[in-house]
C-alpha cells in the first residue's frame, strides 16, 4: 500500500485553485443552508415581518432579514387550529406501520433470497427491483381503482399499503445485500450446536442489527415525506403533514407564516433520522449499489 | 433438535485444521428450499398483491372506458385509448418536456456534485460540511416546493429579490414565466438532490487508487490532468449509477412541480408524470391514464433491466475490493 500522503508543491496554479475551490465552496455552503435559515426565521415572523425585503440592489439592507420580533404564533396556529397533531399521528401510523411490515417480511424474504439458489432468481430479483423503481403516480392509477372498490381510500391501512409498495422491495433488495455478506458458516455452527433453522436465522439478526435498524428509518422517511398517494389515497380520512400543509395554500391567500412552521415541523424530525443513519444513507438511497 | 447421532457426527475427531470456505459438502449443506420458500413467501405474496395484481388491472384499464360511480360497468374501448395517444399533442409533449427536465437537472447535477466531491475529498472539513450539504435530501419534496416558492414569490421572495438585484430578473414573475419556470423547478431538484450525487462522487474518489495517483503525478501530471485520466476513468461506474438514480427519480417524484406550477405555465413544466397526474386525478379519465401509466411503466422496466446490469458488475467489483 503506498503512503496516503501525496506531497504537494505550491505552484501559482495550484494556488488558484485552491483559492476557487474555497470560493465555490463557500457559495455551494451558502445555496444549500441559505433556503433552509430564511425557512426557519420565517416560521417565527409575524405576516408583515414576513414580506419586509430590502430595496433592489440594496445588498447592505440584506439585515432586514433577522430584524423582527420572533413568535410563535404560527406553531401555536397550526397545533389548536388546523389539528397538526392529528396530522402528524397519522404521518406517523402510516410511515411507521409501513416500515414494520416491509422490514418484517422483507428481512425473511432477503434472508432466503441470499441464501437460496434456484432458477429464475434473477428473474425474481428483476421485478422486485422494477417495482420499486415504478413511478408512483403510474402505480397509483390502478391503486386507486382498486383501494376504491374495497373501501381502502382515506383509511391509514390504506396508505400503510399504498407506501409498501415501494418499502417493500426496497427492504427486500436492499437486505438481500446485508444477508449476502454474513457467512453461512455461522449458521451452520449454530446448527450444529442444536439450533433449528429458524433459531440461526434469528441468531444472525443481531450481526445485521445495525443495517436492519437503519433501513427502518429509512422506509420511515420515505414514507413520511410521500406527498402523491397520501394526497389520493390518504385524502380524507388519512392526512399526513405533507398533505396537510399543502391545504394551507388557499384561494384567497397563502398562508406562508404557518406553511413554513409546518415545513419546520415536518423536516426537522427526519433531518436527525438523517443524521442518525448517516453511514447508511448512501446505500440506502443508491439501492446499495455505492457503499461508503 | 440436536440427538446424540449429530453431536458424534460433530465431534469426530479431525486430523489437522479444517477450513470451511463456503457451502461444504455434507448433512448440513444449505437449507432446504422448502424451508426457505416459506420464509419468501408472505412478502413474495404481499408484493404481487399490491404490484402484480394492480398490473393486471392496469391493463384491463387500458382497455376500458373507466367509470368510477358505483353500479355503472365499465364500457369496452378496444385500443381506442392507446390510438388517441398518438394524437394527443400534450402527451408527446410531456415526453419531451421530461426529457428536457431530466437533462437540465443531470447535467447541473453532476456538474455540480463532481465538483463539490473533489473539493471536499481529503479537505479539513469534509466530515462536517458533507453532514450539513446533506440535509436538503431529508426534506419532503412538497416542502422543498414550497420553500422555493416562496423564495421566488415576486412580492418576498428572496431569491427573486437577488435575481432582480443583480440584474438578472427585470421583474415579472419567476414561476408565470414560460422560460423561467423550467429553471425555477430545476433548481430546487438541483438543490435537493445534489449532494446525492456528490456523495456518491465522494464514495467513489476513495476508491481511485492511491499509487496510480501517485505514479502520475511523480510523471509530472497536474491537478487536471491528474483528475481526468486518473480519477474520472474510476469514477465512471458511480456516475453511471448516480446518473441512472436520479432519471428514475426524476419521473418518480413530482411533487415539487405539482406544488410549484402544476405543470403551467402555458404547459412549459408539465413533465409526463405531471400529465398523467392531471389526466387521472383531476380529469378522472382512468382509462386514458392507465395507457399513459403503462408507457411509462415500459420505460421503467427498459431502465430497470439497464440498472441491475449497471448494479452488478460495480457492486461485486467494489465490495470485493474491500474486502480484502
Amino acid at each position: 500500500m503506498a503512503s496516503r500522503e501525496i506531497v504537494r508543491y505550491r505552484s501559482p496554479l495550484r494556488s488558484v485553485l485552491q483559492g476557487l475551490s474555497v470560493l465555490f465552496l463557500i457559495f455551494f455552503f451558502v445555496w444549500t443552508v441559505l433556503p433552509l435559515l430564511i425557512m426557519v426565521v420565517s416560521s417565527f415572523k409575524d405576516l408583515l415581518d414576513a414580506f419586509q425585503l430590502p430595496e433592489v440592489g440594496d445588498f447592505g439592507g440584506v439585515g432586514v432579514m433577522f430584524d423582527f420580533e420572533p413568535t410563535g404564533a404560527h406553531y401555536v396556529e397550526l397545533f389548536t387550529e388546523k389539528h397538526f397533531g392529528t396530522y402528524l399521528r397519522n404521518s406517523l401510523i402510516a410511515s411507521l406501520g409501513s416500515a414494520a411490515v416491509s422490514v418484517s417480511l422483507g428481512s425473511m424474504a432477503a434472508y432466503a433470497l441470499s441464501r437460496a439458489e434456484f432458477r429464475g432468481k434473477r428473474d425474481l430479483l428483476f421485478w422486485i427491483i422494477s417495482t420499486r423503481m415504478a413511478p408512483v403516480v403510474a402505480v397509483m392509477v390502478p391503486l386507486y381503482v382498486i383501494f376504491r372498490s374495497s373501501g381502502l381510500v382515506g383509511t391509514l391501512p390504506g396508505l400503510i399499503l399504498a407506501y409498501t409498495t415501494f418499502n417493500l422491495p426496497f427492504a427486500i433488495w436492499i437486505l438481500k445485500g446485508f444477508f449476502d455478506n454474513v457467512p453461512y458458516a455461522i449458521e451452520e455452527a449454530a446448527q450444529c450446536d442444536g439450533c433449528t433453522r429458524w433459531q440461526a436465522f434469528r441468531l444472525i439478526i443481531p450481526l445485521v442489527a445495525p443495517g436492519l435498524g437503519a433501513f427502518i428509518v429509512l422506509c420511515v422517511l420515505f414514507g413520511w415525506n410521500d406527498f402523491l398517494f397520501a394526497t389520493i389515497i390518504g385524502s380524507g380520512g388519512a392526512k399526513t403533514l405533507p398533505v396537510a400543509t399543502a391545504e394551507l395554500v388557499q384561494p384567497v391567500k397563502i398562508q406562508w407564516g404557518m406553511i413554513m412552521a409546518a415545513g419546520v415541523v415536518t423536516t426537522v424530525p427526519m433531518m436527525f433520522l438523517g443524521l442518525l443513519i448517516r453511514r447508511y444513507l448512501v446505500a440506502g438511497l443508491t439501492m446499495g449499489a455505492v457503499r461508503e | 433438535m440436536a440427538s446424540i447421532a449429530d453431536i458424534g457426527v460433530a465431534s469426530e475427531p479431525v486430523r489437522g485444521v479444517r477450513t470451511i470456505d463456503h457451502h461444504p459438502e455434507g448433512f448440513n449443506h444449505r437449507p432446504p428450499r422448502y424451508y426457505l420458500l416459506w420464509l419468501m413467501l408472505p412478502a413474495i405474496l404481499l408484493l404481487a398483491g399490491i404490484s402484480l395484481y394492480p398490473l393486471i388491472w392496469l391493463i384491463y384499464m387500458t382497455l376500458h372506458e373507466v367509470q368510477l360511480a358505483p353500479g355503472r360497468p365499465d364500457v369496452w374501448a378496444g385500443f381506442d385509448n392507446f390510438s388517441r395517444l398518438a394524437s394527443d399533442k400534450k402527451f408527446l409533449r410531456g415526453w419531451l418536456t421530461l426529457f428536457k427536465y431530466s437533462a437540465l437537472c443531470l447535467s447541473v447535477e453532476i456538474g455540480l456534485g463532481v465538483l463539490v466531491a473533489v473539493i471536499l475529498n481529503n479537505n479539513r472539513f469534509e466530515k462536517i460540511l458533507v453532514t450539513i450539504f446533506l440535509m436538503p435530501m431529508m426534506m419532503a419534496p412538497v416542502i422543498a416546493g414550497f420553500l422555493y416558492m416562496f423564495l421566488y414569490n415576486g412580492t418576498f421572495g428572496w431569491y427573486f429579490w437577488l435575481l432582480q438585484s443583480i440584474g438578472l430578473l427585470e421583474g415579472g414573475s419567476i414561476l408565470g414565466n414560460k422560460f423561467w419556470a423550467m429553471f425555477a423547478v430545476v433548481a430546487t431538484d438541483v438543490w435537493q438532490w445534489t449532494p446525492l450525487i456528490a456523495l456518491i462522487t465522494l464514495a467513489g474518489l476513495k476508491r481511485v487508487p492511491q499509487e496510480q495517483l501517485e505514479a502520475h503525478m511523480v510523471d509530472g501530471a497536474g491537478p487536471f490532468r491528474n483528475f481526468f485520466s486518473v480519477a474520472l476513468p474510476n469514477l465512471y461506474p458511480f456516475l453511471l449509477i448516480a446518473i441512472l438514480l436520479r432519471f428514475m427519480d426524476n419521473f418518480r417524484f413530482i411533487d415539487h412541480i405539482l406544488i410549484m406550477t402544476g405543470g403551467g405555465p402555458a404547459n412549459a413544466t408539465k413533465i409526463l408524470p405531471t400529465y398523467l397526474f392531471d389526466v387521472s386525478f383531476k380529469f378522472f379519465e382512468l382509462g386514458r391514464g392507465a395507457a399513459i401509466a403503462l408507457t411509462l411503466l415500459l420505460l421503467t422496466i427498459l431502465l430497470g433491466l439497464v440498472l441491475t446490469k449497471v448494479f452488478e458488475d460495480p457492486t461485486r467489483k467494489i465490495r470485493t475490493e474491500r474486502e480484502h
